[in-house]
């Protein structure tokens, strides 16, 4: 052993002392992201056990099979928030896109006050979910808040009570999550916009297009990078809302708004059923993972294809 | 054997006869540590509390509380983490058939000398005093009780309905709603948004209808009840209050429509003894309204039960022992049952507690005395909206089933009913 530590030519040190230098960055980035992956994964996996055991108000080991998912999946709260789910996140996905790109490109028109208005569009995101639906549960009240405005200023016969409304009611959540994301999305949307390549922009000038196709042709194509991580976080977003429908409706008028998130929490603390909230929390996951993987799937052959290109 | 008592013997057994006494001491007067769990950080449950502490103090003992400020359910979550740990509390709050359920998933005391030496046995409504001994054992102490199906009539509403008279049954009551609604109130009942605000109305109505066949379909889970025609009758009365309900409450608390229910907007609330303690926190007095028990169609009262209480968890230390045993005299004591009650608004356990003394308000004493003829007629009954009846997991099915019927006026009450036994077969 003596033999081969003498044997360790004197150009090793350098890459010794490199590995000592770079140190403490290692340990920054490896410790965290192991300590995390591991805490998320391991509890993964202990959700998952959970869901195949009969554990009601502790976790207990058994075997049970499917019976959890089968239960889970039979209950109408589980199937109205199944819906309510794709209802909410294609919506709500959709509009955010809409209204944030459309922010973008008006604020990408070099206009005074830019940081300003920017600054009033990205506050939202700042707010508390849980204030937002407070906030919005009051402005949606037809008894105290916009219907009544409406109707004292005079057009008595308005009506807006979605809130109170089974049929309407996962809107309001739609409009008061788009309202508090949008800004979010305008952010991103005018990074990307203000990447455009300037050369770009002047050719399509010179070759005489005019603002809407500039847009629509030039600028919008380089965009979708954006868009797609844009569509993603916001699903994933989507996906786990909790504390937003817990504020605005709490799952109501009846159980017309209920969301997976709110199931998994009813089942597991308030009804005492570990094993079925455990299996609702491995649904919830596979609909996340549903929209993660094929997102990888997507970056991993865009890297390939960037590579041999 | 000869016996030969040396002088060192003698110093020795002399040494420990003197010792004796202050081990036996030592052993006995063990200064009682009680480790607590409750929900009640503030206001008056806050306040009640606190003035337990204080005479548990009185009594020579240490009293360690730890508030878990929110939902029943977040306590749990602090009562399950420290179950699993090992180190349970010595004494929490819980209520209702999670005892049952709870005193499975760890040892608790047997508490049945304590109870036969103070005799409270005799003193308590016995559908309660089942509850508390889930296998035949008392491990647990109710500390309260409120009636989840008081109502409430605003003064003001009356004046506009021209009317003086208490409903006494549902008839009488959808009379006064009619008369209310003619003579200028918008919405002659009164309520909040939340699950257990609909439930409220639901059980409030089965109950007035029918206490047997409240007692079979709903405590019992029996079948022929579940499916009965008290049960469409309830759901029938239901779809009435609803109609006559404020749609746009949304989600809210009912706390939120108190002021409108004062002023005479709003008529009649059906909520818990405890509504009376928000009206008064909130500045109202009582000249603004008028509590008596919830509608019965037999005319006697009947009364919801929801009671707080304490379970004891096991624990091997003789301090926290020591503690248990005094928690245990104080909870069953009548002094300290009327000391907390008027802190809270509740009534006390014990069914011979006089209420005529000043710190009690009529509301309190005309509470106290439903419980007593609810009592002597079998009429009084498990809440099933604040989980006395069934066990959380069933609860919750049930609730769901209400609280959608409450919003979807396109629901008939016998398409109600079906819903119902559907949701407890599956959650069976």
């Amino acid at each position: 052993m003596t033999d081969a530590v003498s044997a360790v030519p004197r150009p090793g040190r350098p890459a010794i002392s490199g590995v000592v230098r770079r140190l403490p960055e290692y340990l920054m980035i490896w410790v965290p992201l192991l300590l995390s992956a591991g805490h998320l994964v391991s509890f993964a996996l202990w959700t998952i056990w959970i869901s195949f055991t009969p554990s009601t108000l502790v976790p207990v080991s058994g075997w049970v099979g499917l019976r959890n998912y089968t239960a889970v999946l039979a209950t109408r709260n589980w199937q109205v928030a199944f819906k309510n789910l794709l209802l909410f996140g294609s919506a709500f996905v959709l509009l955010s896109l809409v209204a944030g790109l459309m922010l973008a490109i008006l604020l990408d028109q070099r206009i005074r006050g830019e940081n300003v208005l920017r600054t009033i569009f990205l506050y939202p995101l700042a707010v508390s979910f849980v204030v937002t639906g407070t906030v919005w549960s009051w402005l949606l009240n037809p008894g105290l808040g916009i219907e009544k405005l409406v109707r004292d200023f005079g057009w008595t016969s308005f009506r807006f009570d979605w809130l109170v409304d089974r049929d309407m009611a996962i809107w309001t959540i739609v409009v008061a999550a788009v309202w508090q994301s949008s800004g979010f999305a305008m952010a991103l949307f005018l990074a990307g916009l203000r990447s455009v390549d300037a050369d770009l922009v002047k050719a399509a000038q010179i070759d005489g297009a005019g603002p809407f196709r500039m847009y629509l042709r030039v600028i919008l194509p380089t965009l979708w990078p954006i868009t797609i991580t844009v569509v993603v976080i916001q699903l994933q977003f989507a996906i786990s809302t909790f504390d937003l429908v817990r504020a605005l409706t709490d799952g109501g008028p009846g159980i017309a708004t209920q969301l997976p998130a709110l199931v998994v929490y009813d089942l597991m603390f308030q009804r005492g059923l570990l094993g079925r909230g455990a299996a609702a929390a491995v649904l919830m996951l596979m609909i996340l993972l549903a929209v993660l993987l094929p997102y990888a799937a997507w970056r991993y052959f865009e890297r390939r294809r960037a590579r041999h290109a | 054997m000869p016996i030969t008592i040396t002088r060192r013997h003698l110093l020795a057994g002399s040494a420990a006869a003197l010792a004796l006494p202050a081990f036996a001491r030592a052993q006995g007067a063990v200064k009682p540590r009680l480790t607590v769990i409750s929900q009640w950080s503030a206001g008056s449950d806050g306040a009640a509390i606190t003035a337990l502490g204080k005479k548990f103090e009185e009594k020579g003992g240490i009293w360690q509380h730890t508030p878990v400020p929110g939902f029943t359910t977040e306590m749990m979550n602090k009562l399950r983490a420290q179950i699993m740990a090992g180190d349970p509390p010595a004494c929490s709050q819980l209520k209702g058939p999670e005892i049952a359920a709870w005193s499975k998933i760890a040892p608790t005391v047997d508490l049945d000398a304590l109870v036969a030496a103070a005799g409270y046995e005799k003193v308590v409504a016995p559908d309660l005093a089942r509850l508390h001994k889930p296998g035949g054992k008392w491990i647990s102490l109710p500390l309260q009780i409120y009636s989840t199906n008081m109502l409430f009539l605003s003064k003001r509403a009356m004046d506009k309905a021209k009317a003086d008279k208490i409903p006494v049954t549902w008839a009488d009551f959808n009379g006064l709603a009619e008369k209310m609604k003619a003579g200028g109130v918008t919405y002659p009942i009164a309520n909040g948004g939340t699950h257990p605000d609909d439930g409220q109305k639901f059980e409030a109505a089965f109950a007035g209808i029918s206490p047997a066949s409240y007692r079979a379909a709903i405590m019992n889970l029996d079948e022929k009840a579940l499916k009965g025609p008290e049960i469409t009758a309830a759901f029938a009365q239901v779809r009435k209050i609803a109609d006559w309900m404020d749609p746009n409450v949304g989600a809210q608390h009912f706390s939120t429509n108190l002021k409108r229910f004062v002023e005479g907007e709003m008529g009649m609330m059906i909520q818990g003894g405890w509504a009376q303690g928000v009206l008064r926190n909130a500045g109202f007095k009582f000249e603004d309204f008028i509590i008596a028990p919830g509608p019965s169609d037999n005319t006697k009262p009947v009364f919801l039960l929801n009671a707080d209480a304490f379970i004891f968890w096991r624990r091997s230390e003789p301090d926290l022992q020591a503690g248990q045993t005094l928690m245990a005299q104080l909870v069953m004591d009548p002094a300290i049952q009327t000391m907390y009650s008027q802190i809270t608004g509740s009534i006390p356990v014990r069914t011979d507690v006089d209420l005529a003394g000043a710190g009690w308000s009529d509301g309190q004493r005309r509470t106290a005395a439903a419980l007593k003829d609810a009592v002597a007629n079998n009429q009084a009954l498990l809440s099933l909206a604040h989980n006395m009846a069934q066990e959380n997991g069933m609860t919750a099915a049930m609730i769901d089933v209400i609280t959608e019927y409450v919003k979807n006026k396109t629901i008939s009450p016998e398409g109600g009913v079906a819903r119902l036994s559907d949701a407890v077969e599956a959650a069976r």
